[in-house]
């Protein structure tokens, strides 16, 4: 198995995928497990014959950890469905799987770029899953955040409790990101936190979605205050994620510059 | 205006807005934090401290009310602001040895923000032994977070002082035991490490693609263990773990030395013990505490 068969096998998982998403809008569940477990064993089946043909687990290159994201995606998907029957997550983490694919299937010359030795590790793959995944589920929370800013008092209870769950998850997310960072930091630099500003912006989105939930504690009724502080955490996410790049204070003093 | 219980966060901003002040003279007249003195056993001797504090204070809860609501979701708000406040003005100003803003450019020697943050793990720690004393079955996810943050961030700093960090090269072989330390001076480090070979393997684009040393590390009570060093792969040895750092980068491949990073912290099972706890209580957080599913 090569990566010329991967359009094939992405194209059946997507449809499956799909078709799960769709049957999840019309409250069908035997469709909805069905479609994205054949789907996910279609993917699934794919990386299975891939890691045979190259004699080793397909997690070195970058291409090949994002083939997966997009597995882990519906994955995480169709568990929150189980767990919280959000009619909506299937189609979101379809959606967030496409584009993972499309970046393997539009980028192929990335599948040969070398993985230096510093991020060969078996935390690499863990530590960048979740925080894909936490960053996914508070970019949703973000967008219900502007939604209700929007909606001002039309803002339904449903609306709002939706929006903690979303924030719960993610901040849990990204709790396993950072802590899996910090014990993979210590085998790999010898010691767990440096204040990288990578890890400083970390530190400060962990510490705005901490200031959500204990507001949101403290005065339920606030929750307009709630939102604000969402949107204010979303752009630490953001600056944390890709904006240090341009940041001169992290400019040069960064070892996460990959 | 009139001062009325229950407290909420207005009372806190006022606390972290003291604390700034108490912090901001202390930086005036004490200089910046040096955190070597807190070496072993000062650090000890803190550690009681802070304990007592938060024993007392929770003792203290039903007659000084300013305990009691220090447990609360309040008391977090207005210091969680604070906290994540200067973190983002540590994230904006690059952090320098020397140079830089005044203060800010050296945001772990601040007064104000280990002020802030010592709170931020106090009202933790006192959150966490109150939901602990009122034993209860659901309670545990709030426990494992809180006391997590508290155990983590607390060994962290104060064993800071104890990491003892040591560089050492060494040529193909021959045995040192002779190392520098962070200030770069020339010490004798815990254990000896004797080069057998430095290994560096390329991709056909001439990138690195491993670093490894076959080594055997000699202790002082005179074990012998023999392994390889690679990078993401430490050895481990009487209470040290050995590193992969670095090779005489002009010969590459070629290198007849490797570099070590000796690590020893005597107070890493505790920081572990925390980051457990809170990846626990994350996993609960998840699976347990979220509202009620909806109906939509």
């Amino acid at each position: 198995m090569s990566w010329d068969s991967f359009v094939w096998f992405a194209l059946g998982a997507v449809l499956l995928w799909g078709a799960g998403a769709f049957f999840a809008w019309k409250d069908r569940k035997a469709g909805v497990y069905a479609c994205t477990l054949v789907g996910l064993a279609v993917f699934f089946s794919f990386i299975l014959g891939l890691w045979i043909s190259l004699e080793r687990p397909p997690l070195q290159t970058l291409g090949e950890t994002r083939l997966w994201y997009s597995f882990f995606l519906p994955l995480a998907g169709v568990i929150v469905y189980g767990r919280w029957r959000y009619k909506w997550i299937l189609s979101f983490s379809t959606l967030l799987s496409l584009v993972f694919i499309c970046v393997n299937l539009f980028k192929p010359g990335i599948h040969s770029k070398s993985l230096m030795p510093a991020l060969q590790s078996p935390w690499f793959v863990p530590h960048v899953i979740v925080y894909m995944f936490s960053y996914a589920l508070l970019g949703a929370a973000t967008l219900m955040a502007v939604y209700m800013l929007i909606r001002k008092d039309r803002t339904t209870e449903q609306e709002i409790s939706l929006t903690d769950n979303l924030v719960y998850v993610g901040l849990a997310f990204l709790s396993f990101g950072m802590l899996f960072g910090a014990l993979w930091a210590k085998v790999a630099w010898g010691a767990y936190w440096s204040w990288d500003p990578k890890e400083t912006w970390a530190a400060a989105s962990w510490l705005c979605y901490l200031l959500y939930l204990h507001w949101r504690k403290a005065r339920p009724g606030k929750w307009k205050g709630a939102c604000v502080i969402l949107l204010l955490s979303f752009v630490c996410l953001q600056i944390c994620w890709w904006g240090i790049n341009f940041l001169p204070s992290a400019r040069g003093l960064s070892v996460h510059t990959y | 205006m009139t001062w009325t219980k229950p407290w909420n966060s207005k009372e806190g901003f006022l606390i972290g807005g003291g604390l700034l002040l108490v912090g901001l003279l202390l930086q005036l007249v004490a200089g910046p934090i040096d955190w070597s003195l807190l070496a072993r056993p000062v650090n000890l001797i803190l550690l009681v401290l802070f304990l007592a504090v938060v024993g007392g204070m929770y003792s203290l809860r039903n007659r000084v009310y300013a305990f009691e609501w220090m447990m609360h979701a309040g008391a977090a708000v207005p210091c969680l602001t604070y906290a994540a406040a200067l973190t983002i003005l540590m994230g904006l100003f690059p952090q320098l040895h020397s140079g830089g803003v005044p203060w800010l450019s050296r945001m772990l020697h601040f007064w104000p923000f280990v002020l802030i943050w010592a709170w931020l793990v106090e009202i933790s720690a006192l959150a966490a032994l109150n939901h602990l004393l009122r034993w209860k079955l659901r309670e545990i996810p709030f426990i494992l977070n809180h006391a997590g943050v508290a155990l983590a961030v607390t060994a962290a700093t104060l064993g800071n002082a104890d990491v003892q960090t040591l560089r050492m090269t060494v040529f193909a072989g021959q045995a040192g035991w002779r190392a520098l330390d962070e200030a770069g001076m020339t010490v004798e480090a815990g254990v000896g490490i004797e080069l057998h070979r430095f290994i560096m393997e390329e991709y056909p684009d001439h990138t690195p693609r491993r670093f490894a040393s076959d080594v055997t590390v000699h202790t002082k009570e005179g074990k012998r263990v023999t392994g390889t060093v690679e990078v993401n792969r430490p050895m481990r040895a009487d209470g040290w773990k050995i590193y992969q750092y670095g090779y005489d980068v002009t010969r590459g491949p070629e290198s007849d030395c490797s570099e070590f990073l000796l690590v020893r912290d005597p107070w890493l099972p505790w920081v572990y013990a925390g980051i457990f706890m809170m990846l626990a209580g994350s996993l609960c957080l998840m699976l347990l505490m979220a509202p009620k599913p909806l109906k939509t």
